[in-house]
């Protein structure tokens, strides 16, 4: 995932008409992490750690050791990421710089002194000035609003991007767990082609086999030793990608379990999901704040009923107070208000205010679409998985016993016996398969639901 | 349908009588079926002409009525279960609760009345193979008569008119119906019971089932890798000895209604073929014989003096054919070495075990020794056990058993034989005469060499 720098949102912000110096801004102590920090653990109970002492660098370490001593847990993947991930500690470099900027904005700018000397017939005159930029001391205001934005608009980015490093991590982490599993069963069919081909060999020195029976032998053990090959390199590559989250070197101190989590018991226990709340979608909620700060800068206060973005249709008229949602039972509506556009002088800040709402309202649309989307492929995969687990794994060990049995009253040759034993394997990899998908679609769920970082800008 | 179901002795032998429904049956013989594969007691006439009755090997002889001097036989057609030896159960379709059907036994000259019910999901008829009679009763579906429907019964009425060995066998969905079982035997004695006399009588037939291992109904469409090969419908360890008192004459029908031949061999006597399908061989055109093939469809009464005492085997001489459920296509793994591979092997299948480095017996040892699972309803394809150690047979194979008493009745096992001391076969004890060694090749001769062929007539040139 790039990274991708932001800029404040609010390019007509400075078309207010009259926006008074918003006060001194000055420098917090933490430079907003603690919200950033507060606002995560609303979605996962692990918490990022900001290191920019050398005793929080030694704590750190020594916690990220910790971690790695055992065999890793999904959920200690994403703490070892949110103490060690070096983007993520780059990222929050972004709030100091972010608050720097809004500080800076809101001091006045350092005026000029000048002094003129003169001689002119025989008389001299000074002329003393002291001059401020005028310019800057009327944008100021604005520039400090902006950048006040900037800053609010900074640590939401940043809250979203530590979720989004915990989401890629659980994903890397399910990839690297299942390329290693499956390595682990590819390695045991190329063991037993091996042998089997070995055995073929051995057939055809006794003259008991054709050269043709042995060479179809061999043939195959050359092919799963090809594939065992691209299974080793995409183990590799889902390990490096698990590395670099964590921030570790290399991926000696790895020490991933056996096996997958298991695939929950019943759909009941499958997460429920209603893809019209967006209370959790940070994006949208940013959106929102930003029609809302929008309307305050053009000036809109007469509120005189609210749309609900999902059908961009009056779902009320105003009888509540502002910002308290009509709820109904389950659903949570998206709600903007509309105002009295009064005279043509407003014509363009309806224009303007209007635009945001359908903007809004495509992103909500969006939203939603995208949660049905990740929710059925969430289910599906479930369903996927569990028909392996529950019915083609059962099916396929019945179909190896019955085998075995007919191995033992020699009605098939050792070759059937290890062929169906093999097929059975390969079914093995296709359940790690689905389970894999299963949970690297719970993630991209998860995601769906929290939304994608907003490309911001900033004039 | 049955309406009920009552249990009587009969001849001694304990069969199951049921009584048909009365208003649709009115008037018909009683129904008697019999819910065992075991041979039964001969059944003896009581009324009618007189005659010497055959044992059925694990078969029986079906009673009959006489009505104003004709003999009725109720012969029903249905599915039945049938045990092919211990431990293996087909689904079969057969007569009067077993496959192959009762053997019916009449008189040369009898008028003979059989009744046929069909209790199948389809049509039937029967055919009375090698019968000389109306064109009419010859029970072919379609040409001679129309089918029997599911449910209805027909009356088949002819005089047997030559002593000899038939068969009876549908002739309707013939194919079908042959594979699933349905067959009999069909005895006519000579009009006097003194000719061609003989102290034992023996009938059975040979049919071939594929029944796939773990399954219980024959693949019907099989045409020649059947896996079970029976004498009535039962397969070694299953099928009954042939028994006799040492000097009695002994005669063995035997019918043909599988889709190959089979020789015939019997150990330790010669004997004759006294008859075929068509009828009696007269005395000179007959020739001693230890094997005797058995075409499709034929029939051969086979005779001797059973005078040499022992345990006989009596069997088909094709070796496949003494072999239950076997797999074809697995190859021969003699002196090859599975050290190394079966440890590979075993990751995957952990009750793996190598077999067939020295041979199909040890597989048969591995079976007894360490009771192998095989899938349900399976026979081992080698299965037996004599007092020397594992017979390992199946399939069509059983024992002439010959002792010096033997009760004239007694048809069941008389046990192993006790070889007299002196006269079985031995490990040699002594010292082994030097074995006769291959002039050793010199170092260099190219291996290729022993392949090498040189023609005649080309021997001179290079010399
Ligand atoms: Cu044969």
């Amino acid at each position: 995932m790039v990274w991708q720098p932001f800029v404040a949102p609010f390019r007509k912000a400075g078309l207010a008409a009259v926006v008074l110096l918003a006060g001194c801004a000055t420098f917090s102590h933490d430079a907003g992490f603690g919200e950033v920090q507060n606002t995560t653990q609303q979605y996962i109970r692990q918490k990022p750690v900001w290191v920019t002492t050398d005793a929080q660098k030694a704590q750190n370490d020594e916690q990220v050791q910790k971690l790695l001593s055992t065999s890793l847990s999904v959920e200690d993947a994403v703490q070892i990421a949110l103490l060690n991930n070096p983007r993520l500690q780059a990222d929050f470099y972004e709030l100091q710089k972010a608050e720097a900027s809004m500080v800076q904005a809101g001091r006045l700018p350092n005026p000029s002194f000048s002094m003129l000397y003169a001689r002119h017939d025989g008389d001299y005159s000074i002329e003393q000035k002291l001059s401020f930029n005028i310019m800057a001391l009327l944008i100021a205001p604005k520039a400090s609003e902006v950048e006040k934005r900037y800053f609010a608009a900074t640590k939401q980015a940043v809250t979203q991007r530590v979720l989004a490093v915990a989401n890629e991590t659980r994903r890397a982490y399910y990839d690297a767990l299942a390329a290693k599993q499956r390595l682990h069963y590819l390695e045991q069919v190329k063991g037993v082609s091996e042998a089997t081909s070995e055995l073929a060999r051995r057939m055809q020195a006794a003259g008991n086999w054709s050269a043709l029976d042995a060479a179809r032998e061999r043939a195959f053990y050359a092919d799963t030793k090809i594939e065992l090959g691209k299974a080793e390199h995409q183990q590799l590559v889902a390990q490096e990608a698990l590395v670099r989250l964590l921030g570790l070197p290399n991926a000696e101190k790895l020490q991933l379990p056996e096996r997958l989590p298991d695939l929950p018991a019943s759909q009941d226990s499958l997460k429920q999901v209603n893809p019209d709340d967006f209370s959790k979608r940070l994006d949208l909620q940013q959106m929102r704040a930003s029609t809302d700060a929008l309307a305050q800068s053009l000036g809109l206060t007469k509120t005189t009923r609210f749309i609900n973005v999902l059908e961009l249709g009056p779902v009320r008229s105003l009888d509540g107070r502002r910002g308290d949602p009509a709820k109904k039972g389950f659903e949570v509506r998206f709600e903007l208000p509309i105002f009295d556009w009064g005279t043509a002088r407003v014509k363009r800040a309806e224009a303007e205010y209007m635009q945001a709402v359908q903007q809004v309202s495509a992103a909500a649309v969006d939203a939603a679409s995208e949660v049905r989307t990740s929710y059925d492929l969430y289910r599906r995969n479930y369903m996927v998985a569990q028909q392996y687990r529950d019915e083609v794994l059962p099916l396929r060990e019945k179909m190896a016993q019955e085998n075995l049995l007919r191995f033992n009253g020699m009605l098939i040759s050792p070759f059937e016996l290890i062929a169906d034993a093999r097929s059975q394997v390969l079914s093995v990899v296709s359940y790690i398969d689905a389970l894999r998908d299963f949970w690297v679609a719970e993630t991209q769920l998860e995601q769906s639901l929290i939304g994608k970082p907003l490309n911001q800008e900033r004039n | 349908m049955v309406s009920r179901r009552a249990f009587l002795q009969f001849s001694g032998a304990a069969l199951a009588m049921s009584a048909v429904n009365k208003a649709a049956l009115a008037g018909l013989p009683e129904l008697v079926t019999i819910d065992n594969a075991d041979t039964q007691k001969l059944l003896y006439p009581e009324t009618g002409r007189p005659y010497h009755p055959v044992a059925t090997l694990n078969g029986w002889s079906l009673p009959w009525r006489m009505n104003n001097g004709v003999k009725e036989f109720h012969l029903v057609a249905e599915p039945v279960r049938r045990e092919m030896a211990p431990g293996m159960v087909a689904h079969l379709w057969g007569y009067n609760g077993q496959s192959p059907g009762p053997t019916i036994e009449v008189v040369e000259g009898d008028r003979v009345r059989i009744f046929v019910t069909n209790r199948l999901p389809e049509i039937t008829s029967i055919h009375w193979h090698g019968q000389r009679l109306p064109n009419g009763m010859d029970g072919v579906s379609g040409l001679t008569q129309p089918p029997i429907e599911p449910g209805k019964t027909y009356v088949y009425e002819f005089e047997a008119k030559r002593a000899g060995t038939f068969m009876y066998h549908p002739h309707a969905d013939e194919m079908t119906q042959v594979a699933m079982g349905m067959m009999g035997m069909w005895v006519t004695h000579p009009k006097n019971p003194n000719s061609m006399k003989v102290d034992r009588d023996y009938a059975f037939l040979m049919s071939a089932y594929d029944i796939d291992p773990g399954s219980y109904t024959p693949r019907t469409n099989t045409m020649l890798e059947f896996n079970l090969w029976a004498f009535n419908s039962r397969v070694f360890p299953g099928i009954a000895p042939f028994v006799a008192k040492q000097g009695e004459k002994v005669r063995i029908r035997i019918g043909n209604l599988t889709m190959t031949n089979h020789p015939i061999h019997l150990h330790g006597h010669e004997f004759e073929v006294a008859g075929t399908g068509g009828g009696w061989v007269p005395k000179a055109a007959r020739w001693p014989e230890v094997t005797t093939d058995v075409g499709v469809g034929q029939s051969r009464a086979i005779e001797f003096i059973a005078n040499e005492l022992g345990d006989w085997s009596f069997h088909c001489h094709k070796s496949h054919h003494t072999m239950n459920a076997m797999g074809h296509q697995v190859p021969n793994m003699i002196g090859v070495s599975q050290r190394g591979i079966a440890e590979q092997f075993g990751k995957l299948v952990p009750d793996y075990m190598q077999m067939g480095e020295t041979g199909m017996a040890e597989m048969v040892d591995m079976a007894e020794m360490m009771s192998m699972p095989l899938p349900e309803n399976t026979l081992p394809m080698m299965a037996g056990n004599g007092p020397f150690g594992a017979l390992a047979m199946g399939g069509m194979f059983t024992t002439l058993k010959v002792r010096k008493d033997l009760p004239k009745d007694f048809y069941g096992d008389p046990g192993f034989y006790q070889q007299p001391k002196g006269t079985s076969a031995y490990e040699w004890a002594g010292a082994l005469p030097e074995a006769p060694q291959a002039p050793v090749p010199a170092k260099e001769t190219p291996a290729a060499v022993e392949l090498q062929v040189k023609k005649p007539g080309h021997e001179h040139a290079g010399h």
